[in-house]
């Protein structure tokens, strides 16, 4: 339970749309912070001791960290790409480890148990065997040809389909999804997760999307995934211990599983263990 | 430890259970079959008190895993063909059932659960209270087994009290012979202001 080699990192602290002079009370992992515009217009962050942090804005909202970053902000192309509609979500407080929603969000074998009859259903519970990856050149997660049927995979799916999904883990407490589109078939739907660790057991879950839909309203698009995840949370403040355990022996994994082992793999050799518990107890 | 009142776990429910040791996930089969087990899947960590119960079987929410009465999981939904191994199992507690109480074994008790002939259970509630605020509350000391007599006007009622471990009090309410929808209303009154009153006491406690 170490801060140390995630405190370099980029974590998301608001959303740009939202901010204004006066400002936002907030925190980051422990530390109270202020996220506010200053005169300029420009974002400005402001640590507990009132030291100004490093700023960037981009996919919609406002990242900081409390350290010294060695890395750019991890690039999403499709943030870029003309034609998508780009969805600021809003904010799901959640009472977890920040790692355990990002877990959650690599799962697809709780579908049909959780967001039944929208991302899931049974009988078809079977998660088909799909490739998964440390990339090293990138140093990020992946996984990849993951299939799943999906009874709506998203607003603008009418029926039942077998979704194919990407799943990318670019920083610690972030993660980017890509789909199936089902209006664009080649191309892929963007949903990402940006976590904001508040404390090592409550998080702040900003979901941003890049999609190709132009039919469906915004509020029917954040609505659609407000409500996928408040069925996540109802889960992550359910699961014993809170914070993500690292070593194994703790909890079992199938091969269902294979995206998590690599998560929790990559965040140990890392030391990534802020929101983690390292010895089972 | 009597944990809950046999008319609060229908067939084909579950609810969480206190025991010193921590929550239980307290469930019944689709044939009648109450059975305890530990109240965390293994897979995930997931609360099995907020899971599901298909026949004979208990099932996690979070990915459908399903456990039998004996702790051992049957089946891996995100795995259909695969026969779960042994090793995969959920701790289990014993359970017994009578007078219309459900008890669960905390170590390994030699003997039966205590009979309570010629009461029938009311309800259960939870007292902010510890067991001694609760009897000076009633003026009445609680027997080994925690039953508890309440004196004079309510000599119709009884308490079979279980203590928490954060100092709270599982109270089940039992009440005498034939009661008419009159008497238990009364006899639900008594045992609430009961209740208040212990809380009061307890709180004076703290504050003292």
């Amino acid at each position: 339970m170490t801060v140390k080699a995630m405190i370099d990192e980029w974590y998301p602290v608001g959303l740009l749309s939202q901010l204004d002079l006066k400002g936002r009370k907030t925190a980051l992992m422990d530390e109270p912070i202020d996220v506010a515009l200053d005169a300029d217009g420009n974002a400005r962050v402001t640590g507990g001791n009132g030291r100004t942090l490093p700023v960037r804005v981009r996919y919609g909202h406002v990242w900081a960290s409390l350290g010294e970053p060695k890395k750019e902000l991890f690039d999403i192309p499709e943030a870029d790409q003309p034609g998508r509609r780009f969805v600021d979500v809003g904010v799901v407080r959640v009472r977890c480890s920040p790692l355990r929603a990002v877990e959650n969000f690599l799962d697809i074998a709780h579908f049909p148990f959780v967001h039944t009859d929208i991302l899931g259903a049974e009988p078809h519970t079977e998660v088909q065997n799909y490739k998964v990856e440390i990339r090293e050149e990138e140093d990020e997660v992946w996984a990849t040809q993951v299939k799943f049927y999906q009874p709506q995979a998203a607003k603008s799916a009418s029926g039942g389909i077998t979704t194919e999904y990407m799943y990318r883990v670019p920083a610690p407490t972030c993660s980017v999804l890509y789909k199936t589109c089902p209006p664009r078939p080649g191309e892929w739907d963007v949903i990402t997760l940006f976590v904001q660790p508040l404390a090592e057991d409550l998080c702040d879950v900003w979901p941003w999307m890049a999609l190709f839909d132009d039919e469906s309203s915004m509020t029917d698009l954040i609505h659609f995934q407000q409500t996928i995840f408040l069925q996540d949370r109802s889960i992550l403040e359910n699961q014993i211990p809170r914070l993500l355990p690292l070593d194994p022996g703790m909890e079992i994994p199938t091969r269902a599983d294979l995206t998590s082992v690599a998560y929790r793999r990559w965040l140990k050799r890392h030391n990534y263990t802020y929101g983690a518990q390292l010895v089972a107890q | 430890m009597p944990v809950a009142l046999s008319v609060d776990l229908p067939a084909g429910t579950v609810v969480p259970a206190r025991l010193p040791a921590g929550s239980v996930a307290l469930w019944r089969s689709a044939s009648g079959r109450p059975a305890a087990s530990a109240d965390r899947c293994p897979h995930r960590g997931m609360r099995l008190s907020h899971g599901f119960v298909r026949g004979e079987a208990l099932s996690c929410i979070y990915h459908g895993w399903s456990y039998g009465q004996a702790g051992h999981c049957l089946r891996i939904p995100a795995h259909p063909r695969l026969a779960p191994p042994e090793t995969i199992r959920v701790t289990t507690h014993r359970v017994e059932e009578s007078d219309g109480l459900i008890w669960i074994a905390v170590g390994n008790p030699l003997s039966q659960p205590p009979r309570l002939t010629g009461f029938a259970p009311l309800r259960s509630l939870t007292v902010l209270a510890g067991v001694a605020a609760i009897e000076a509350a009633a003026g009445a000391k609680a027997s080994l087994e925690g039953l508890l007599e309440l004196s004079e006007d309510a000599r119709n009622i009884c308490l079979l009290l279980s203590a928490q471990d954060d100092g709270e009090t599982l109270a089940h309410v039992l009440i005498k012979g034939e009661a008419g929808p009159a008497d238990r209303v009364a006899a639900s009154r008594t045992a609430e202001s009961l209740r208040r009153k212990a809380e009061g006491l307890q709180k004076k406690e703290i504050t003292q």
